[in-house]
């Protein structure tokens, strides 16, 4: 695992300096378009400040040093502050828009997944598929303003960006929660349904595969009411891909979707990895993607771990490796 | 032992049992009016190829086909008191439920995927008795176990807490039978049991089952396309062709003298051990064609090597009785009917 990271990280960084120019050169270049002038010393004084004049390399491993050491992930040069900093600013709220999104996402899609296969071909069936892959090929940000404009025209109020004014400048209380809540309405089914029905039709097809197993057949033999074959038996096999499927969500989690994010003014992670990347704030950009890595890696294990304690089959190949 | 049939109560009667599947290209008829009844304590044969329907035939008994498939007909089964039409309840309903596994159970072809993967065998084994007889953990526990041993699965305790994985086919196959017998059926439908196994697993097994026949005193319906397991088990042979049951008699009649040219064909397509010649194995021509559209007509008589142009191909064979316990659908023995 920690080998997988290391050359994560290297690889991040290496394709991250890639492109010509650096924070240096885009910042004078928006310097220059606003009219500001620049000597060549001006620009020499500033890439040595930041430390770009340097080799790639050499600046890689005084990055990892200062990570693996000191904890330090660099400095931002559009923030001007440093990258942890500005990535714990927005963490909190990227993980509640994210769990509610996914608890959003599961809630809607194994419900459905399951009355889908249990009534395959039904009105319902068809009906669902029709709005699940609406869901899916619909932008995501077409729904977003469709349902911002829809939100404004039937209450009155723009439900852009997760705080009000008012919470802006008071803070989050009890007392305005409520109004919290409401705005995380839109985010959460804007951002929701994209997922929802590829996880419909995960479980649909596999809850369909177990349906046709011969130990289905045999439960309904022996007089295993039906309800209980499917959520005891087929869903208990159904199940499996829906857990491994998880294991990227840990990195989802942090970073939030983001151009969603982007059209909805929402303050989580997925922008801030946009500008930076575009801005060739390298150290920003570059500890963001090497989070989400470390992240996945997590995860895979994480979901494997899961696995294993739901499926004896796995359990017994390990075993068997010890 | 007696197996005389007159003076046993019959445990199942399948009466004109129709079984169709509508599909886009038509209606499919794999089972196009099958009549049987298996009296206690017998096994009755259910012989054919592949398609032919006996699958489904079986499994009409204890309503597990599939929800499309519609069927016709009667299924009488006996409990002590009454009479019960199985095809008149609805399907997964608790009075269905009821027979099944208690009353009628079912053991399948390939026991590795019998077995839920993720449950351990005790577990599923167990779940039959908790459904059926106690709801009692230490009972119904107790119950299985014993179950376990009699169907000769050495340790069971702690086999009891193993995943079949960690069984061999030989091994699943007894525990499917514990699963099936753990509720003293009357009725046991095997729908291939040994198929899948090897040839010197298949012998234990069917040892195995006609030694827990005798000691539960039930009654078998064995379906398999391997005749020299049906000589081996059976009281009684109906040998299917699609979709209907053309000849029924005792093992031996069918063997010593069998009538209707598809069960010849198949006595003859049986490699005998001990006979010298070398010739070649008999082979029918062609396959069971798709029970779909069906002409009116004998369903086998693009295959018949004695077919009657002008009547096989224009009429469909009744059932001629024989002798009491023969009877056959063909025309060669129904003179009367041939212009009819």
């Amino acid at each position: 695992m920690i080998p997988t990271v290391l050359i994560i990280s290297f690889v991040v960084f290496f394709i991250i300096q890639l492109p010509p120019g650096d924070y240096v050169s885009s910042y004078i270049a928006k310097m220059s378009a606003e009219g500001e002038i620049f000597t060549q010393e001006m620009i020499d004084e500033m890439r040595a400040e930041y430390g770009l004049d340097r080799p790639w390399y050499i600046q890689y491993f005084y990055w990892m040093m200062d990570i693996l050491f000191h904890g330090d992930f660099g400095y931002s040069f559009s923030y001007l502050r440093p990258v942890w900093d500005v990535i714990m600013d927005r963490l909190g709220l990227t993980i509640a828009v994210s769990l509610i999104t996914m608890a959003f996402t599961y809630l809607v899609s194994l419900p459905i997944g399951i009355y889908s296969a249990n009534h395959q071909y039904s009105v319902g069936d068809y009906l669902f598929t029709f709005i699940g892959f609406l869901g899916m090929a619909a932008p995501n940000f077409l729904l977003a303003i469709i349902l911002m404009y829809a939100s404004y025209v039937w209450t009155g109020t723009p439900y852009i960006g997760l705080f009000s004014q008012e919470m802006l400048q008071n803070g989050i209380h009890l007392y305005n929660f409520g109004e919290f809540l409401k705005r995380l309405i839109i985010p959460v089914i804007v951002i929701g349904t994209s997922g929802t029905c590829g996880v419909i039709r995960t479980v649909r097809a596999q809850m369909l595969d177990e349906q046709s197993k011969q130990y289905t057949l045999t439960a309904r033999a022996k007089g295993v009411s039906e309800r209980k074959i499917t959520y005891k038996y087929c869903l208990r096999a159904a199940i499996n891909p829906v857990v491994s499927g998880l294991s990227n969500s840990l990195s989802s989690i942090f970073t939030g979707s983001t151009i969603s994010a982007i059209v909805m003014n929402l303050a989580i992670q997925g922008p801030v990895l946009y500008t930076a990347l575009k801005n060739q704030d390298m150290y920003l950009a570059g500890t963001i993607l090497l989070v989400q890595a470390v992240l996945i890696v997590i995860g895979t294990l994480l979901s494997d771990i899961a696995l294993g304690l739901l499926d004896p089959r796995i359990r017994f190949e390990q075993q068997k490796e010890d | 032992m007696d197996r005389r049939t007159e003076d046993r109560v019959p445990v199942v009667q399948v009466k004109n049992l129709t079984i169709d599947i509508p599909m886009d290209e038509g209606v499919l008829t794999p089972v196009r009016g099958v009549s049987f009844s298996i009296h206690e304590g017998e096994t009755l044969g259910l012989v054919g190829e592949s398609g032919c329907g006996k699958s489904l035939t079986s499994k009409a008994i204890l309503g597990i086909n599939d929800k499309k498939c519609r069927t016709g007909g009667e299924i009488l089964f006996s409990e002590a008191d009454h009479v019960l039409d199985l095809l008149k309840l609805k399907y997964g309903s608790e009075e269905i439920r009821k027979i099944r596994g208690e009353r009628a159970s079912m053991i399948f072809q390939e026991p590795m995927v019998a077995f839920h993967p993720m449950y351990t065998i005790g577990a599923q084994i167990n779940e039959c008795t908790r459904l059926h007889i106690t709801s009692d953990k230490v009972k119904s526990k107790e119950i299985t176990l014993d179950m376990m041993k009699r169907v000769g699965i050495a340790n069971a305790e702690k086999r009891y807490d193993q995943y079949p994985h960690e069984f061999s086919g030989g091994m699943l196959q007894r525990a499917l039978i514990a699963m099936a017998l753990v509720c003293r059926p009357a009725l046991l439908i095997a729908d291939e049991p040994t198929t899948a196994l090897d040839v010197t697993i298949q012998a234990q097994i069917l040892e195995l089952m006609k030694s827990l026949q005798k000691e539960f005193d039930m009654s078998i319906l064995f379906i398999t396309h391997d005749l020299g397991v049906v000589a081996n088990m059976c009281d009684r042979v109906a040998v299917m062709y699609l979709g209907k049951i053309v000849e029924e008699a005792s093992v031996r009649e069918i063997y010593k003298n069998p009538k209707h040219p598809y069960t010849k064909g198949l006595i003859g397509s049986v490699h005998k051990v001990g006979t010298h010649n070398q010739s070649k194995l008999f082979s029918i021509d062609g396959t069971v064609p798709l029970a779909l559209n069906l002409p009116k007509r004998c369903g086998f008589y693009e295959r018949c090597s004695s077919r009657i142009e002008g009547v096989c191909n224009r009429l469909e064979p009744g059932r001629t009785m024989l002798d009491d316990d023969h009877s056959v659908n063909c025309f060669l023995y129904d003179k009367e009917n041939i212009h009819g």
